[in-house]
């Protein structure tokens, strides 16, 4: 091949190599990921959580940030673990799907009046999460929950379930 | 006084009886679900209440039990006391008097602890390592079986030898030039199209080191090292785990260990009490069971297809409740909830959350004890029910009739020589 020659093939190469980068590929680079990861349910570092509170019925069960530690709302000492537990447990968990973005029938899932309730709040009283929690899916592997004032149900892995349960068991009985 | 001593004794017959009548086998099954809504782990109640699961309730006498293992374990186990502790940073097991990994454990490390140690958890994994450890090694072939609700849709028949060179009865193996604290060997039989398919894992006795492990495929006729993590991933697509054996499977030092509770569980066991052993050799014995058949095998059973129908008894057993973590990223549990009994530091169940918090699993772990006199004793895992609740399938792996305990395996049986020519 000519020297002639093979400058217009490097030179159609290079051409066609730059229409695939611009034209063909161009859109998929700038393509932005088909779907987001949904944001934990607690935005904020689980140090920051200064009162955790978890409302079933009429029983409530308080957890509050002391210099070591966590008490209830009587003073007492809650054993190490479960609190700690349960705010590093909603730092991690995000929530599954949307299940139902505008329920007709909240109650259908467990939520409405009467569903159990829990809230973590800052120093401050700011609140940093407040969640409607309702029943578990059919297949157990979760549950169904949803954000103070906001109507979509959500699916929240069921390990959440496990971290309540453990905190309701670890509460400081009440004084003989 | 007269009166009140025959209405002494009446009362004292009375709870005699009472006591009598609570040693009787039961069964919980869907009409008395109440009865085991706190002997069980919750999804495992939720199929006891639909009718899928029952179980043959029988009481074990505590002594009896205890005596499952060998005097020499127990004797070992005392003088165990305070001679070990953690390593802080991988709760690796350390002697006392040296700081560093002991030479040679046997019996529990660990005979006592504060439950209020955060170490807890970490304490009772290594006990339950070491209970396990107790045979030496031996082997069993067994099958794993895929069950959905419509039936069997998949079986694979295999076999796994095993070298244990720690806590073993009679002491440590002489020649362990790689610094060995366990070895297996594990391949498929049946069906011809995963027939060879093995693989070769290597636990090394140090506190960071990783498994080795082989996976040889006859097609390629290539042995390939994969990543130790790959334990939890589903075995030949079925709903069951490498991790699933004795529903823990991988080296302590793999998990974060933390004690969260206490409770009493139903047991899942072949008998409450020790099998026979006959010598074969000077060097081996074999056992044999009987064996579980499940609903799909068994012509109108009732229930879950998967759940077994006889051989198996429930024993309920004071547990630890442990939860476990892997921090390693390419494994694909979350948080895995086990129940350790107290006593003899076996696992019965274990619930497994996915990385996305997601419950998805639950392992039934049952087991057969064997001991000749009080020199020797050993703890076979023989059944995992693995089922998945979120796709409603579930795994039968073990029930094996026939198993061995091997103490003296040729040295250069569990290599990569042994594992490339399986099938020659």
């Amino acid at each position: 091949m000519t020297v002639r020659g093979t400058v217009l093939l490097v030179g159609s190469l290079g051409a066609l190599a730059g229409y695939l980068w611009v034209v063909e590929l161009g859109p998929l680079r700038a393509a932005p990921p088909a779907t987001r990861e949904a944001a934990p349910l607690l935005p904020v570092p689980p140090a920051a959580v200064a009162r955790v509170e978890l409302a079933e019925g009429v029983r409530r069960t308080t957890a509050l940030r002391a210099e070591h530690g966590w008490t209830d709302a009587a003073g007492r000492a809650w054993p190490d673990g479960a609190v700690t537990d349960l705010i590093a447990a909603l730092g991690a968990l995000r929530p599954l799907t949307t299940v139902d973005a505008d329920p007709a029938t909240p109650g259908d899932y467990g939520l409405g009046p009467g569903a159990r309730r829990l809230e973590l709040a800052g120093t401050d009283g700011r609140p940093f999460l407040a969640l409607e929690l309702g029943e578990r899916n059919p297949a157990w592997t979760g549950l169904y929950a949803r954000r103070a004032g906001e109507p979509a149900v959500l699916l929240v892995g069921a390990v959440l379930g496990w971290e309540l349960e453990k905190l309701r068991r670890a509460a400081p009985a009440p004084d003989p | 006084m007269n009166l009140c001593m025959r209405l002494c004794a009446a009362v004292l017959v009375a709870g005699v009886l009472t006591a009598a009548a609570d040693e009787q086998p039961w069964t919980l099954e869907a009409s008395n679900w109440e009865k085991g809504k706190d002997l069980l782990p919750e999804p495992v109640v939720k199929r006891l209440q639909k009718g899928e699961y029952w179980f043959k309730v029988v009481s074990a006498d505590p002594s009896k039990f205890r005596h499952n293992y060998s005097q020499a374990f127990w004797d070992a186990t005392e003088k165990n006391a305070g001679r070990y502790d953690l390593d802080e940073k991988t709760c690796g097991l350390k002697d006392k008097a040296t700081d560093k990994i002991p030479d040679f454990v046997f019996g529990l490390p660990f005979p006592q602890f504060d439950k209020a140690d955060p170490k807890a958890g970490c304490k009772i994994a290594w006990n339950f390592a070491m209970a396990g450890a107790q045979g030496g090694g031996g082997g069993a072939t067994f099958t794993l079986n895929g069950v959905d609700t419509g039936g069997q849709f998949r079986r694979i028949k295999a076999f796994i030898h095993t070298r244990g060179y720690q806590g073993r009865h009679f002491g440590p193996i002489k020649e362990n030039p790689e610094g060995l604290s366990g070895e297996a060997i594990g391949g498929a039989l049946e069906p011809v199209d995963v027939e060879g398919v093995s693989t070769l894992t290597k636990r090394y006795w140090n506190w960071d080191g990783q498994d080795a492990v082989w996976a040889y495929v006859p097609s390629t006729r290539r042995a390939r090292r994969v990543n130790a993590a790959s334990r939890s991933d589903p075995v030949a697509g079925l709903d069951i785990f490498a991790d699933d054996l004795n529903c823990y499977a991988g080296k302590v030092e793999y998990y974060q260990w933390k004690l969260v509770g206490e409770q009493t569980i139903l047991a899942p066991l072949l008998q409450p009490y020790p099998f026979p052993m006959r010598s074969v050799s000077p060097t081996r014995q074999l056992i044999d069971t009987p064996y579980m058949p499940a609903g799909y095998e068994v012509p109108n059973a009732k229930g879950a297809p998967w759940w077994i129908q006889q051989n198996l008894l429930f024993v309920p057993r004071p547990v630890w409740v442990v939860e476990g973590q892997s921090s390693d990223p390419y494994y694909n549990f979350g948080k895995v909830i086990m129940y350790f009994d107290k006593e003899i530091y076996r696992i019965y169940w274990k619930q497994v959350h996915n990385r996305a918090g997601e419950y998805f699993y639950t392992a039934m772990c049952g087991y057969h004890f064997v001991k000749n006199d009080e020199t020797f004793s050993a703890v076979f895992p023989n059944l995992v029910v693995g089922v998945n609740d979120k796709t409603n399938r579930a795994a039968l792996g073990g029930r094996y009739q026939s198993s061995f305990l091997e103490q003296s395996w040729d040295p250069s049986y569990f290599s990569l020589r042994t594992l490339t020519h399986m099938t020659d």
